[in-house]
């Protein structure tokens, strides 16, 4: 108990320091919307209760997926802390798990389940006493869950196999919520399915509804669920294992193929790296693919392009990951490091985006031209922004060799990251507008556009790179050697952002597809094409004078939410720092 | 005849303080010149700048009278440098990690293989042909930083600590590749903490102290009749001789 003690109020020390100050105003904002979601879910318990099971299975996916998303999760005190002290595992679990309900997300998802307490009140004295019990049980659940998850994932990143797969896991679930109007479709279809009620999301209101069971359930779980996490804590600290295989010699002869033989070799073996390839993978498939499920296919084409654009947001950081290795480059500078990591992107990319792209397409039946554009223009922008905004907007990272053992985390700035990565998806998307627009309107000509863009992005943005990385290259260096930035780098504005920002960010660019594309330009398309009354694109159902009107509105929303979120995520400078 | 490697009054401030404080160097061809000085005292500071791996402040370096900074092809072409605790291309092993080097540099393939197979060979490295460098150990590390500044027979070696975590037989083995290298008009500038190393191996040393050079010249002439160790803690080492005892420990 004594540990559990200190480390908890470890943690409120730790973050009595944070809340100082401006993050303290944001850390208010980020309740304020907290209960808010929090009241919703409140209120659910009054009107329905199967939708506040669906509510409370909405809440443990965040508890699941927030932290694996953003890099690992809250890891004010960390396992490694404590390796020193010979603590016993399951005492360090208890102890660390004490700590995990310090802070705001636990006390908002409390709030939440006060929605357990007004659902018993309703049913009856007894439910309502059976729903204090379950009330703490069951945030419990959410918080273990969460823990075992991160480190489920850790654990899954440290061989291939568990990478790739994790990647394909992680790629469909993020599709999913990106696509989340389809499952409320089927869900409008249907209505919420009875499995929710009996997710271990739903057992706490199972308890309250007189299935008294699961409270038992509930508490066994949790048993369980420590005993993982202990043992999860056990592993994290111990080493990951060494390969000793024999390698393929490298068969490049010049300056520039040794560029790309090194950067395939080190997309093939670094697991971080395998991950996020797959992650872009799942995510571009099962968000084209996902519309089926209603019975739409007019998606499934667009499954290479979503891919490249997720792959190249995820590689935006190249620089970045590979640390002070960076020392090489600087004293290499006859040879041109960025052509080879471009050509590298391509190679490992291009064959996937193009062969899944033209089946995808094959599928459908088209739109070809459409399609055709977008695959070169996107893999040119791509290919030219990746190392472009690795250098522009360098987010230190940690040197592979000195990484903790929390696989996912490549950096100490996730913040940034993950702002990073926004800016890049962003980016990387209005580098094929132009050859987009172009093949709406006229058709094949648009394929022309995008193979010119996509080839002036490749070598426009390639020059730029090259030519920051030779002229600001040392400032690089020790931006990555210290972790701080050097005078005069651009500083993204996403590590200082409070977390409410962050989320309003993560809002924009998660969700302003959905108006710009499928409402905006997709319905546009549709009405062009006197395509009325068309599943859920709801310009298709207004009277002719609106058509239009309603998609540009779409479009034009969809783009303020991105421009939101870009203006939020935008790089600044440091004031006060000299050229 | 023009300096391996001329360092005129560089300069480098982090935030308030000052690590470097106009350092002027003078490496002759063919000297062996230890660097050394406390920890802190900014030779890693001074020896990034020297090379244009840190931007200074003020001041200029000179490769065989090739500017760093305004002709960096030519003077990093002659440089081979061993950089203390940065990274390396980590998922390659140590013979890739030195063909894909070889290959930057320009060189050809054939002479890059023999290259690297023979400098594996002889610090020992060739044992762990499949280990990636990121599972080496931190005196491997060492040891393949040296086959990369050694790999493209450049005219001057920076290496800073090269014998840090080394072992002993190792140890030796890089020794006499340095000698070798010095005696076949090869310059090597070197730093550090072993005062004994130092005097073993160099012929000119300079002692740096808070940013500034304490006393610089041909070994003979810093060190007088004394040790270079005496030297060195009276240039440096506080009015007392900077030694000073934890009580509470001995017993
Ligand atoms: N990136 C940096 N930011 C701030 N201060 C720095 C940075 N790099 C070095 N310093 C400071 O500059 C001074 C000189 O450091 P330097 O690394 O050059 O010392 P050194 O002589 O190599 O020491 P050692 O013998 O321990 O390697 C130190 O006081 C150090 O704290
Ligand atoms: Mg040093």
């Amino acid at each position: 108990m004594a540990v559990a003690l200190t480390m908890a109020a470890m943690k409120v020390a730790a973050l009595c320091h944070a809340l100082r100050g401006e993050r303290a105003q944001s850390a208010g904002l980020g309740a304020v919307l907290g209960i808010v979601l929090a009241g919703g879910t409140i209120y659910l318990a009054v009107r329905d209760l199967d939708l506040l099971a669906a509510a409370y299975a909405v809440w443990l996916l965040g508890w699941l997926l927030g932290p694996v998303f953003m890099g690992g999760g809250d890891e004010t005190l960390r396992p490694e802390y404590f390796t020193l002290l010979g603590l016993p595992p399951r005492r360090l679990a208890v102890g660390l798990l004490a700590a995990a309900f310090v802070g705001l997300p636990p006390l908002v998802s409390l709030t939440a389940l006060l929605g357990l307490v007004v659902a018993g009140a309703r049913l009856g004295p007894v439910a309502a006493l059976v729903a204090v019990p379950a009330m703490l049980l069951q945030l419990a659940v959410f918080v273990l869950l969460s823990k075992v998850a991160v480190g489920l994932v850790g654990l899954a990143l440290r061989s291939r196999l568990g990478a790739i797969s994790t990647g394909v896991l992680n790629g469909a679930i993020l599709a999913g919520l990106g696509q989340i109007w389809v499952v409320f479709l089927a869900l409008g279809q249907t209505g919420v399915p009875p499995l929710v009620r009996y997710l271990p999301s739903g057992w706490g209101l199972l308890a309250v509804r007189g299935s008294w069971w699961a409270l038992g359930a509930l508490a066994g779980l949790i048993a369980l669920l420590l005993l993982a996490w202990a043992a999860l804590l056990r592993l994290r600290v111990g080493a990951s294992r060494a390969s000793g295989r024999a390698r393929r010699p490298f068969l490049a002869r010049t300056a520039d193929g040794a560029i790309v033989a090194k950067e395939l070799r080190t997309s093939s073996r670094d697991l971080v790296r395998n991950y996020q390839f797959t992650f872009a993978f799942a995510y571009g498939v099962c968000f084209a693919a996902s519309p089926l499920l209603v019975g739409w296919n007019g998606m499934l084409p667009y499954a290479g392009p979503v891919f490249i654009v997720m792959a190249g947001a995820m590689a935006a950081n190249v620089y970045g990951t590979d640390g002070t290795a960076l020392w090489l480059t600087l004293m290499t500078p006859a040879a041109s490091d960025v052509r080879g990591r471009q050509l590298a992107w391509l190679a490992t990319h291009a064959p996937v985006a193009v062969l899944l792209t033209v089946v995808c397409t094959a599928v459908t039946g088209g739109p070809w031209p459409l399609i055709l554009a977008l695959l070169p223009a996107l893999l040119g922008g791509a290919a030219g922004l990746v190392p472009l905004i690795s250098v522009y907007g360098l987010v230190p990272g940690t040197d592979p060799h000195k990484r903790a053992n929390n696989p996912l985390r490549t950096s100490e700035d996730e913040g940034s990251l993950t702002g990073q990565a926004y800016l890049a998806l962003a980016l990387i998307v209005a580098t094929a507008l132009p050859a987009g627009f172009v093949a709406i309107r006229f058709g094949w000509a648009g394929v022309v556009v995008g193979i010119v863009t996509g080839a002036l992005c490749w070598w426009g943005f390639g020059r730029l790179a090259s030519a920051r990385l030779r002229e600001r290259g040392p400032e690089l260096l020790s931006t990555m050697r210290t972790g701080r930035k050097a005078g005069g780098t651009v500083q993204s504005r996403f590590t200082e952002l409070s977390k409410p920002r962050k989320a309003v960010a993560w809002w924009c660019f998660g969700f302003a597809a959905i108006p710009l594309i499928p409402q905006g330009i997709l319905a546009a398309v549709f009405v062009s094409r006197d395509m009325l009354h068309h599943t859920w694109f709801l310009a298709t159902y207004m009277p002719p004078g609106l058509r239009y009107p309603v998609a540009l509105g779409f479009v034009v929303l969809g783009l303020a939410m991105y421009a939101l979120g870009t203006w939020i995520v935008l790089p600044s400078r440091q004031p006060g720092t000299v050229e | 005849m023009t300096p391996a490697l001329e360092i005129n009054g560089l300069t480098k401030r982090f935030g308030e303080k000052l690590a470097v404080d106009a350092i002027h160097l003078r490496v002759p061809q063919g000297s062996f010149y230890g660097l050394v000085g406390q920890n802190g005292a900014g030779k890693t500071t001074t020896l990034s700048m020297a090379v244009g791996l840190l931007r200074p402040d003020e001041g200029t370096a000179r490769i065989f009278g090739a500017d760093v900074w305004s002709a960096p092809d030519e003077a990093k072409a002659l440089v081979g440098v061993l950089p203390d605790g940065l990274a390396m291309p980590e998922r390659l092993t140590g013979r890739e990690v030195l063909t894909f080097l070889g290959l930057l540099r320009g060189m050809p393939r054939d002479e890059v293989l023999r290259r690297a197979d023979e400098l594996l060979d002889v610090l020992e490295l060739s044992g762990a042909g499949g280990t990636l460098v990121i599972e080496y150990s931190t005196g491997m590390r060492k040891k393949i930083g040296l086959a990369t500044a050694l790999l493209h027979a450049p005219r001057l070696l920076v290496l800073d600590e090269p014998f840090e975590a080394v072992d002993p037989v190792s140890a030796a083995t890089i020794k006499t590749i340095l000698r070798g290298f010095v005696r076949g008009g090869g310059s090597i500038v070197l730093s550090s903490h072993v005062m004994a190393l130092v005097e073993q191996l160099c012929d000119h040393v300079a002692v740096v102290d808070a940013g500034r050079v304490a006393a610089a010249g041909p070994l003979d002439e810093v060190r007088g009749s004394r040790s270079l160790e005496d030297t060195f803690v009276a240039l440096v080492g506080g009015e007392d001789g900077g030694v000073k005892e934890l009580s509470w420990l001995s017993r």
